[in-house]
């Protein structure tokens, strides 16, 4: 379809695209100027915050609350346990819906309909918080690394995303070319449908590690060790303390304690900011890296999904 | 999927193929088998726990072994008195934001679509999904920071106005629109993807056509646009339905402050603070059935209406 200059346009359709320009400046402002705001405020001085001078660009630019975050010692090490989830989560996550898809893919072959049943049951029936619990406790699951790494393992949703995938994008031809040549499942899935499927396992990746990275109440239900905990149950606590006083006690410790009371207050003003981006950024990465594939992968998967 | 389709110059392949496949068949049942024991421990055990709800649950005797008591704790949970409370600011809260978070993504999507030029549409739909990547403890953090009644940049813009600082986030009238403008900022512009693909998968000779009879943009938004995406909006839908007394419990959870609890107490907080804070294991499972049971009725009722009036139906 050429499209018209302009120029060459209606009155009322000039009018539209004039309304839709001002409209998505609109949207475009609301959704990114909260995070450009947190961005320029965590490299502001916190007394330019507090007056309320951080607007559009950064003031007397410092780095202390980046420095006083660097220092958070279990910050960091429920980083790295937020990390270690997530790296192995997503690894599992991937093979077992994409192993899984595979073989919803497959045409008629007996079971198929009791296994697809098996699946799309626990979308509309769930035990529910409780009887969860309960069932984790009873595995001796509770509070382990395991239950952290296997809990939401497996959406239907993404199986059957990446099951239409497989579907429509792997030709049949190969399959059938493949089972001629002899091949078995095991080696037409992964000399054949693995090497053919990064679109999809970019989508996959991107779904399961934001979920997982991203989730605080698995942590806070399931764990009691505070050295399992991931960071952003961490981030709760220091949320919590938020309410309270927008200081908190835990900005408080993380500012040295042989400064004064006050720089440590003036420390905790600015670092909040600097949590946020700090927290924020491996998502924000990860989606960059695998945007290229993401609309893809997503476009084709929810097509008839 | 569909034998059906396939042409009459495969078919003898396909026999051939279909032989060979039932001979590694097990093959097949292996590769679904890390998934089906993934389901089977996380949804499907926890679904043999919720016999606990008409039970009087011990540790010591576990799950199988607690005495039955019937229907106690969902009579129990009936006639407390703060059971009407709940379940009010549960289904307002979920009420208003289906309202808003159903048609927002629509009508970003319908917008989206007219972009010109191919470069500003990606860089708007790159843009729009970002919200949807941060955590909701991050999100309640912002909130925190922004709506701050002494250094939140919302009461900076009051106060410079003359008018005095509001504290927002401990404030009962103010939770809702707090949950539901924060939920639409962060979901809607993910949720324009499923329509969007819906969009782009119109054939592109209806809109040649309408050109050709010189329909304008709105016509073709009305004509071609909406009816082809009705489909799609009402199956969101129905699903949006099902969800309608779960709600987001973690996030309302860690936007709960002591001044907000008359309106931001719903169903789904109450069940972790009374059932995982004080361990009444039975009674909350039994609430949760509850809500399990009424959002299965509601998808099951909004699908019937959905397919009797407009014939599109998840099943």
């Amino acid at each position: 379809m050429k499209k018209k200059s302009l120029k060459n346009m209606s009155m009322s359709n000039r009018i539209f695209y004039l309304f839709n320009t001002a409209f998505w400046i609109v949207v475009m402002f609301i959704i990114l100027y909260p995070l450009f705001l947190v961005c320029i405020a965590s490299v502001s001085d916190p007394d330019a915050i507090v007056r309320g001078e951080v607007i559009w660009h950064p003031v007397d630019f410092s780095l202390i609350g980046y420095k006083a975050v660097l220092k958070y010692a279990e910050l960091w090490s429920s980083y790295a346990n937020s990390i270690l989830y997530t790296g192995v989560g997503i690894c599992i996550s991937i093979v077992v819906t994409l192993a899984a898809a595979y073989t919803l893919s497959r045409r008629n072959f007996p079971g198929k309909a009791v296994i697809s049943l098996y699946f799309v049951v626990t979308m509309f029936f769930s035990g529910g918080l409780i009887p969860t619990f309960l069932v984790m406790r009873d595995l001796h699951l509770y509070n382990t690394r395991w239950v952290m790494i296997l809990m939401g393992c497996v959406s239907v949703w993404n199986l059957m995303v990446a099951r239409t995938y497989i579907q429509n994008s792997i030709p049949e031809e190969l399959y059938e070319a493949a089972m001629l040549d002899g091949a078995t499942h095991f080696q037409y899935f992964g000399k054949v449908v693995l090497p053919l499927s990064k679109t999809i396992i970019a989508v996959l990746a991107v779904y399961y590690g934001v979920a997982k990275w991203n989730d605080y109440f698995t942590g806070l239900v399931y764990l009691r060790d505070r050295a399992l905990l991931p960071l952003q149950t961490v981030l709760r606590e220091i949320l919590a303390t938020l309410q309270v006083d927008m200081t908190g006690d835990y900005m408080m410790t993380m500012a040295d304690s042989a400064e004064s009371m006050q720089e440590a207050m003036r420390i905790a003003n600015v670092s909040k900011y600097c949590i946020i981006v700090v927290a924020t950024g491996p998502v924000v990465i990860l989606y960059a890296a695998m945007q290229k594939y993401f609309e893809k992968g997503v476009m084709i998967g929810s097509l008839k999904g | 999927m569909n034998v059906k389709g396939n042409q009459k110059t495969k078919t003898v392949r396909k026999k051939r193929d279909i032989r060979s496949g039932i001979r590694n068949n097990w093959q097949l049942y292996i590769l679904a088998l890390p998934a089906v024991i993934y389901f089977f421990v996380f949804h499907y055990l926890p679904l043999y726990g919720i016999q606990i709800a008409f039970k009087d649950y011990k540790a010591v005797s576990g799950i199988a072994g607690s005495a039955w008591v019937g229907l106690k704790h969902f009579k129990a949970f009936f006639d407390a008195y703060y059971f009407k409370r709940l379940l009010i600011n549960t289904l307002l809260l979920n009420l208003y934001y289906l309202l808003w978070s159903f048609p927002v993504p629509l009508i970003l999507a319908i917008l989206l679509n007219q972009i010109r030029g191919e470069k500003k549409k990606r860089f708007i739909q790159t843009s729009i999904y970002v919200p949807y990547f941060i955590s909701t403890v991050v999100l309640a953090g912002m909130l925190y920071i922004f709506l701050s009644p002494t250094s939140g940049i919302l009461n900076l813009v009051r106060n410079a106005m003359g008018l005095a600082s509001i504290d927002y986030m401990s404030s009962s009238s103010a939770f809702r629109s707090i949950y539901i403008i924060s939920g639409v900022w962060q979901a809607a512009g993910y949720g324009t993807i499923l329509y969007i693909a819906t969009l782009s998968g119109v054939d592109p000779s209806l809109y040649e056509a309408a050109e050709i009879d010189g329909a304008s943009i709105w016509q073709k938004i009305r004509y071609i646009d909406i009816p082809s995406l009705i489909p799609t909006a009402v199956m969101v839908f129905i699903l949006d339905c099902g969800k309608i007394l779960s709600s987001n419990t973690d996030k309302a959870l860690v936007m709960q402050t002591a001044g907000n609890i008359p309106t931001s107490d719903i169903i789904g907080v109450y069940v972790y603070n009374v059932g995982l804070g004080s361990g009444q294991f039975s009674y909350t499972a039994a609430i949760g059935l509850f809500v399990n049971i009424i959002n299965f009725i509601l998808i099951v009722v909004v699908n019937r209406i959905s397919k009797k009036t407009a014939n599109v139906g998840l099943f």
